[in-house]
């Protein structure tokens, strides 16, 4: 068998370029392929005294071909020649191919054991299923001669013969003594000689095409037969499964609240000062494009992977950035103007940031955030800078922090994630949290020198620039050792020191989030917008009942509590079109939304329904202000005929007007949950994204407990009370809500052991004089300072 | 004239390509892919390293020895074509006595090589464009009587006035073919490397 030498100038796309190839044979029926490129890993260039290297590891008797991208590759690849045993020369052909095409033509073919001329031959015609394809180059022609036995067979496959079936079309086809020709009896293209992968492309066979077969000489029957078996195996081709991201980050981080090391200052812009404009910079801005959206896509890949389905859509709207006629255009036009590439980028994209953050809705504001990570990611790929985030380990202090950056980060050597801006919807603090990456927000414009020792404790909200090493190593030690404690008895009930047994469950939107989940009891909240939130289009109510089911069995059978569809406000879905709203938050969100269009509510309720007959599903509307939307949402849920489906029914207490008629609201309800986020936004009034009133937006404001208290005793008899915000999930305040008599809380899937964990430990009677003199402190802080005593 | 004195001059080249190499650059930006002069930075960087480590016996030895490290090193088209150059140069002068009449042709040799390498023709808008004038300025000024340094002296004179005449010509090889009418204009990166070597061989080889 002949071996092959890749010569280019870039050593990534040569070993890309024999991946292709090498996967259209199997492994044991390669040539040997030998690679010169590069200079080193990223050095563009070639090296004569490479190729000669690579030319005699790939030589045998058989001889060599040499595929070569171009200028400095064919001027080194001559000169290699003058380099090697002439003997070994003799045996050696350039071809003039083109690399991509030529190479995977020259890999079939060499496997088949052709000898150096065909192979030269069959790479030289590469090119041939392209042109005749796009009718822009000069028609295929090959004389076949007349076939003595022909038989029809018919390409089943799903993408037809592509690449990798024709492949095997034509090793199976030389490896007979006979002439093999293929007609496309669909299309009347043909015949062409099957020996000849390039030729067998232009027959362009789709699923559904008829094609006769005809052969000559002496082992013409036994190829005939042999190919019409292949193709009744559909040609081998067999829908593979994905093959895994190599470079998968999908490392945890240690789920604790606190982290100390030294500073790794990202916020800094990508330095534009060694750039050099060209004479072609459209076609670096367009280059640095394709760059990012191939980084971005990797990313995505990754993030689906090992986060989730969600987080990964995250990348679909950066990807949907480059991929803007609008932002194009005006790069071209700013390139047009005289701008260099990185300006023309910049001038676009931060006009674009600057129209988001000049929205109103905070969601819509922290989009900003992902037009400046794309902005960075293509300044970055055109002056060659590498990620942000590089070899070093310590705390990451980040202005903003990006999804991209979040779901790239090695949790191994990221100890945490300190982010200037203060905000907890943006895409990378969802990302962070969801892989248990310590991480505070909101810690503003503290001076951090690159290297300094930084420490921080997001429990107690405390951002530290050389702390005292020791008590952040105490607090690593004890808090580790709680968590450790606490997973290995997660399983086990939690049951106060007292005998009461408190229900822990978790809050999941996705089936991974679900699995993670230790020790819960169950699901208290299965966020449905979160589940479907990647969708273009609503899922049908099949896709519901399979992806509830799912929950449902990763929990073991538990007990699963489905929230409907939570839109409005900071949650826009793609697929359920929403006005502007001047003032979102207080518009129309959660059950509101269907009041006017009830069809994708009574999709959804059909779904849990359905779900409710093989396993335990309780069923909670959000965003529930009056008794007659009770009513009405009861009366949608009877129209699909529930009565009997055994699903316990219940709402979200998020609104204070909700909490306080909560003995009238709550009649005939099998429990409700109270919602503490937005119960202590609309309590306090005051927008837990904005860094000016968020610490107004505390959840241990003694109104919230108030409201919550009021709630636990003024809900009608039998039925129960659950608490499924961010408070369940704080070991202190779960304590303190246990205290006023909650005994179900819904926590964030890590949280779960550590929250039984405390529980355990609390004694109900002690906790219980702590609520009641928590209710009667004038705020939050001295809240605080109460459950830390 | 020994081993010295050629190290001398690559020394000497490699300090000059390396002021020059923002320059080269330049020029190679507005007409191909911009990395002329580091690559021959780095190029006659890795001559300076190996100068630095190996003594050599024989001017041959040194010259093929810098010939093969810039086949290597620099990465772009300069280098078989430099690399050539010296290997053939060097080859040239295995054994002979150092006479200008020697090196004449020694750099006939060499640049015999570039154009097999490269296959440029005269108004390629290529390196070629300054060596053609350099030597046959060079046999002229032997011919008339004129030393080593006197030769070389012309040789660079006539490749600096090669270099500039390339401006308006189209390229028609390498990189800057792509571009056709639009290379109109801009200086040609290789002749102008070639001649800072011209320029420093008059300078230290004399």
């Amino acid at each position: 068998m002949i071996g092959i030498v890749v010569v280019s100038h870039s050593r990534a796309l040569a070993e890309a370029a024999v991946g292709l190839a090498s996967e259209m044979v199997a492994e044991g029926d390669r040539p040997v392929i030998e690679i010169a490129a590069g200079l080193d890993e990223t050095t563009f260039g070639t090296d004569a005294a490479a190729v000669a290297e690579a030319i005699g590891a790939a030589d045998s008797t058989d001889g060599v071909l040499v595929l070569l991208d171009l200028g400095s590759a064919v001027l080194s690849a001559e000169m290699a020649l003058e380099f090697v045993d002439p003997e070994v020369a003799e045996r050696v052909k350039l071809s003039s191919a083109p690399l991509v095409e030529g190479l995977v033509a020259a890999v079939v073919t060499a496997s088949t054991g052709a000898p150096l001329d065909t192979v030269l031959e069959e790479a030289s015609r590469g090119l041939a299923g392209k042109q005749d394809h796009l009718g822009d180059g000069p028609a295929a022609t090959q004389q076949v001669v007349a076939s003595d036995n022909f038989i029809d067979i018919a390409v089943g496959n799903e993408h037809g013969l592509h690449a990798r079936p024709a492949a095997k079309v034509v090793g199976l086809a030389r490896r007979f003594d006979a002439r093999v020709s293929l007609t496309n009896l669909t299309t009347g293209r043909g015949p062409v000689d099957a020996g000849s992968l390039s030729m067998v492309a232009t027959l362009n066979a789709q699923q559904g095409h008829r094609l006769r077969v005809g052969a000559s000489g002496p082992e013409a029957q036994e190829a005939l037969t042999a190919i019409s078996a292949l193709a009744e195996r559909d040609f081998d081709d067999a829908p593979a499964a994905q093959p895994s991201v190599g470079t998968s980050n999908s490392k945890s981080g240690s789920g604790l609240d606190v982290a100390i090391g030294p500073a790794i200052v990202a916020d800094r812009d990508v330095d534009l000062r060694g750039y050099r404009a060209g004479g072609n910079e459209q076609e670096r801005a367009q280059d640095a494009r394709r760059a990012a959206e191939e980084q971005l896509q990797t990313l995505r890949e990754r993030t689906a992977e090992n986060v989730g389905a969600a987080e990964a859509a995250i990348f679909d709207a950066q990807l949907a950035l480059l991929d803007d006629s609008v932002v194009l255009d005006s790069v071209a036009e700013n390139i047009g103007r005289g701008e260099n590439a990185p300006q023309a980028w910049k001038s676009a994209l931060d006009a674009l940031a600057s129209t988001f953050e000049g929205l109103d809705d905070p969601y819509q504001r922290e989009r900003a955030q992902d037009v400046r990570s794309v902005l960075d990611r293509v300044l970055r790929a055109l002056v060659g800078a590498a990620e942000p985030v590089t070899a070093d380990a310590g705390v990451l202090v980040v202005r903003e922090l990006d999804a991209a950056t979040a779901a790239a980060i090695d949790a191994e050597r990221i100890t945490g994630i300190a982010v200037r801006a203060a905000g907890t919807t943006g895409h990378g603090v969802i990302v962070a949290r969801s892989r248990g990456i310590p991480l505070i927000t909101g810690i503003g414009e503290v001076d951090v020198p690159s290297g300094t020792l930084v420490g921080f404790d997001a429990r107690a909200g405390s951002f530290v620039v050389e702390p005292d090493a020791n008590v952040f190593r105490t607090a690593i030690r004890e808090r580790t050792a709680e968590r450790e404690a606490a997973l290995a008895e997660a399983e086990q009930p939690a049951v106060t020191v007292d005998g009461q047994t408190i229900q822990v469950f978790a809050n999941v939107g996705s089936v991974q989030d679900a699995t993670d989940a230790r020790g819960a009891d169950g699901s208290g909240l299965v966020r449905t917008e979160v589940l479907f939130g990647d969708r273009r289009v609503a899922p049908t109510v099949e896709e519901q009942v399979e992806a509830f089911r799912a929950i449902a069995a990763a929990f073991g059978g538990k007990p699963i509590t489905i929230r409907t569809w939570d839109i409005g406000g900071d949650k826009p879905l793609p697929f359920l079109a929403q006005g502007k709203e001047a003032n979102p938050f207080l518009g129309e969100r959660g059950i509101r939304v269907f009041r006017r269009r009830p069809e994708l509510l009574r999709d959804q309720l059909k779904a849990i329904c359905q779900v409710a007959l093989e396993t335990p599903v309780q069923l909670m509307f959000p965003m529930v202000t009056t008794a007659e939307e009770v009513a009405w949402a009861l009366a949608e849920l009877a129209d699909i005929g529930s009565s009997g489906w055994g699903v316990k029914v219940g709402i979200m207490v998020e609104v204070p007007a909700a909490a306080l008629r909560i003995s009238s609201l709550a009649e005939g309800l099998d429990f409700v949950s109270i919602g503490t986020n937005d119960l202590t936004q609309y309590t306090t009034a005051a927008d837990r994204g904005n860094s000016a009133v968020a610490p107004l937006a505390d959840g241990l404001d003694p109104a919230v407990l108030q409201l919550i208290d009021r709630v636990v005793r003024e809900v009608p008899t039998g039925v129960e009370v659950a608490v499924c915000g961010d408070l369940a999930s704080d070991p202190d305040a779960a304590v303190l809500l246990a205290g006023l008599g909650i005994r179900e809380l819904s926590a964030v899937g890590p949280q779960v052991p550590v929250i039984k964990s405390r529980l355990r430990r609390t004694d109900l009677t002690e906790a219980a004089k702590t609520a009641a003199q928590a209710l009667t402190l004038p705020s939050a802080t001295a809240v605080r300072e109460l459950l830390a005593e | 004239m020994g081993v010295e004195d050629f190290a001398n001059w690559l020394r000497d080249s490699a300090r000059v390509l390396h002021e020059n190499a923002g320059y080269l650059t330049e020029l190679d930006s507005a007409i191909g892919d911009a990395d002329h002069g580091s690559n021959m930075d780095r190029g006659f960087a890795a001559i300076v390293a190996v100068l630095d480590e190996t003594s050599f016996s024989a001017v041959d030895e040194l010259l093929k020895k810098a010939g093969m490290t810039l086949v290597s090193k620099v990465g772009g088209a300069s280098g078989p074509l430099y690399g050539t150059f010296f290997l053939r140069f060097g080859t040239a002068l295995a054994g002979a006595e150092i006479t200008p009449a020697s090196i004449g042709e020694a750099l006939k040799a060499g640049v015999g090589g570039i154009l097999a390498r490269g296959k440029a023709e005269l108004g390629d808008k290529t390196m070629y464009d300054a060596w053609a004038p350099a030597l046959e300025a060079y046999d002229a000024a032997v011919a008339g009587g004129s030393d080593l340094a006197g030769a070389l002296a012309a040789a660079a004179e006539a490749a600096a006035k090669g270099r500039d005449a390339t401006t308006p010509l189209v390229a028609r090889k390498g990189r800057a073919s792509y571009l056709g009418e639009r290379s109109v204009g801009h200086q040609d990166p290789g002749a102008t490397s070639t001649t800072l070597l011209l320029e420093s061989a008059a300078r230290t080889l004399a």
